[in-house]
């Protein structure tokens, strides 16, 4: 959280730097079977964010060590490519990608039904290849709807979405200047079906009431993106 | 990288059908994949471009940093190119550290375009000894079903060729269009069955043995070579291929400036 609103990102109609009303998300695409040698894998482009996601598996776990005898294991890896970033990203894994591959390996761990594979191992591999703001919440976006294109049984697809506040005003899915210059960001893990949470984090400073409102943004955009998704699935199935 | 097991069964399909003149897919000895160029294909990258061959996909991206010219060279930039093979490509492909398999695909596809001159590293001095431009070429696979090198080479002279220098941002002038002189291009051969094949794919790249790379400039001189894998060939087999490779590269040629 940079600027700490020193900088006027709200105009007087209320409406953001790119035209969006405080509740409206970017534009979304989403592709399944992409990468042809996987067996499972989709595209998501959500703003100029674009994530590429692979699964392989069930498939053996090894080396034997990692291997649980009453379920699979998830080996989930979040890496953001070279040039997807304005200054180029050194490759290799850093403090930051860690955190989020392990946030996003507890919450896909939490719909995926592990003990249907014991002594096994499913790959997911998340690529960011274009950043704009909030790619944590398109790779475990686009990973739950690889999952469901590679067939592995879930419980339910995690939609993640971010809200935040910019200028004291709360908006859903902050975009790269509002991320830069907002004062709080909260990115969630929703199963569309229950309304409950897998992933949860935030950072900055929201009252009460703000924490509410965005709470409910990320719920009611939770809902939009799953129609998406449940579309891109079935349209996936259909070729 | 897990060295998949290759089968004994797919060894003697291989050799069986090269007996009749045949590929595992369907294609002829010198034949390519479906072959499917784009480039600007990144928002956040200066330069890029997505090569698709068959089911082999790739991605090249160029940025640009400033960096202080070396001191024997005053008055050039520098030119980097690196290739990361990341598990999202296939199974056998493992995270870590860069594979000796991708430090090497990199290398080749870099020596290439290096040793063409298609990039004039002096055009990218802007004081001498003090600054410079630095190009960078990152490769990346996305899905791979063999022939990463071709795929590589073809990607990285696109993205290339469509790159803009950001000087507005790093405040040393106003933006301008990668000067690329010429098109290197990179033709590979694996011998598969006993006798070389054009374009590999997964299953004749894990079921053959030798490959040989070869990069053509514009006039058809080479500017890299590389043999790579266990494997013995002839001075016959090698006249054979780059014969072809003469033919091919201007194809691709061809493809590459009508884009």
């Amino acid at each position: 959280m940079g600027g700490y609103g020193d900088m006027q990102m709200i105009d007087e109609n209320g409406l953001r730097v790119d035209g969006r009303s405080p509740g409206d998300i970017r534009e979304i695409t989403i592709e399944t079977g992409v990468i042809p040698v996987a067996d499972g894998s989709c595209r998501m482009t959500w703003g100029t964010n674009e994530a590429i996601v692979a699964v392989y598996g069930p498939m053996e776990a090894h080396p034997r060590k990692i291997q649980r005898q009453d379920r699979a294991v998830l080996d989930v890896a979040y890496n953001m490519a070279p040039f997807s970033t304005t200054d180029r990203m050194r490759p290799g894994f850093n403090r930051r990608s860690r955190e989020i591959s392990k946030v996003t390996k507890d919450a896909l761990e939490s719909v995926v039904l592990l003990e249907l594979y014991p002594r096994s191992k499913i790959r997911v591999t998340i690529e960011i290849v274009s950043a704009e703001a909030g790619t944590r919440c398109v790779g475990l976006t686009a990973a739950s709807v690889a999952l469901a294109d590679a067939g592995i049984p879930m419980t339910d697809l995690v939609v993640s979405v971010a809200s935040g506040k910019i200028n004291d005003v709360v908006v859903c899915d902050l975009n790269k200047e509002e991320d830069n210059y907002g004062e709080a960001d909260l990115p969630m893990g929703i199963l569309p079906n229950s309304g409950e949470l897998v992933f949860l984090q935030m950072d900055g400073n929201l009252s009460q009431e703000e924490f509410m409102e965005a709470w409910q943004y990320n719920m009611d955009a939770a809902q939009v993106v799953h129609e998406m998704m449940v579309e891109a699935l079935k349209r996936g199935d259909s070729q | 990288m897990t060295i998949p097991i290759v089968p004994k069964l797919l060894r003697a399909h291989l050799s069986e059908l090269s007996g009749k003149n045949a590929r595992i897919d369907g294609r002829s000895q010198w034949e390519g994949r479906k072959l499917e160029v784009e480039h600007s294909v990144l928002p956040r990258a200066e330069g890029s471009a997505r090569v698709r061959m068959g089911d082999t996909i790739v991605l090249a991206g160029v940025k640009f940093q400033l960096m202080q010219p070396y001191p024997d060279r005053p008055n050039q930039g520098g030119l980097m190119c690196s290739a990361d093979v990341r598990p999202i490509a296939g199974r056998h492909w493992e995270a870590g550290p860069p594979s000796p398999e991708a430090i090497e695909l990199g290398r080749v596809v870099d020596r290439g375009i290096r040793e063409s001159g298609c990039i004039d590293v002096d055009s990218l001095c802007i004081i001498p000894g003090e600054k410079a431009w630095q190009v960078i070429l990152d490769l990346f696979a996305v899905s791979d079903d063999g022939n990463l090198f071709d795929a590589f080479a073809l990607a990285g002279i696109v993205a290339l060729r469509n790159a803009t220098l950001p000087a507005e941002r790093f405040e040393v002038g106003k933006d301008y269009p990668l000067p690329v002189s010429k098109t290197p291009i990179m033709c590979s051969y694996h011998k598969v069955g006993g006798r070389f094949v054009y374009d590999a794919c997964a299953r004749e790249e894990l079921g053959g043995d030798e490959r040989i790379h070869i990069t053509l400039g514009d006039d058809g001189n080479v500017h890299s070579l590389q043999k790579g894998l266990k494997g013995i060939f002839s001075t016959e087999e090698f006249t054979e291929i780059m014969t072809n490779a003469q033919g091919r590269t201007k194809e691709l040629r061809k493809i590459v400036d009508s884009l």
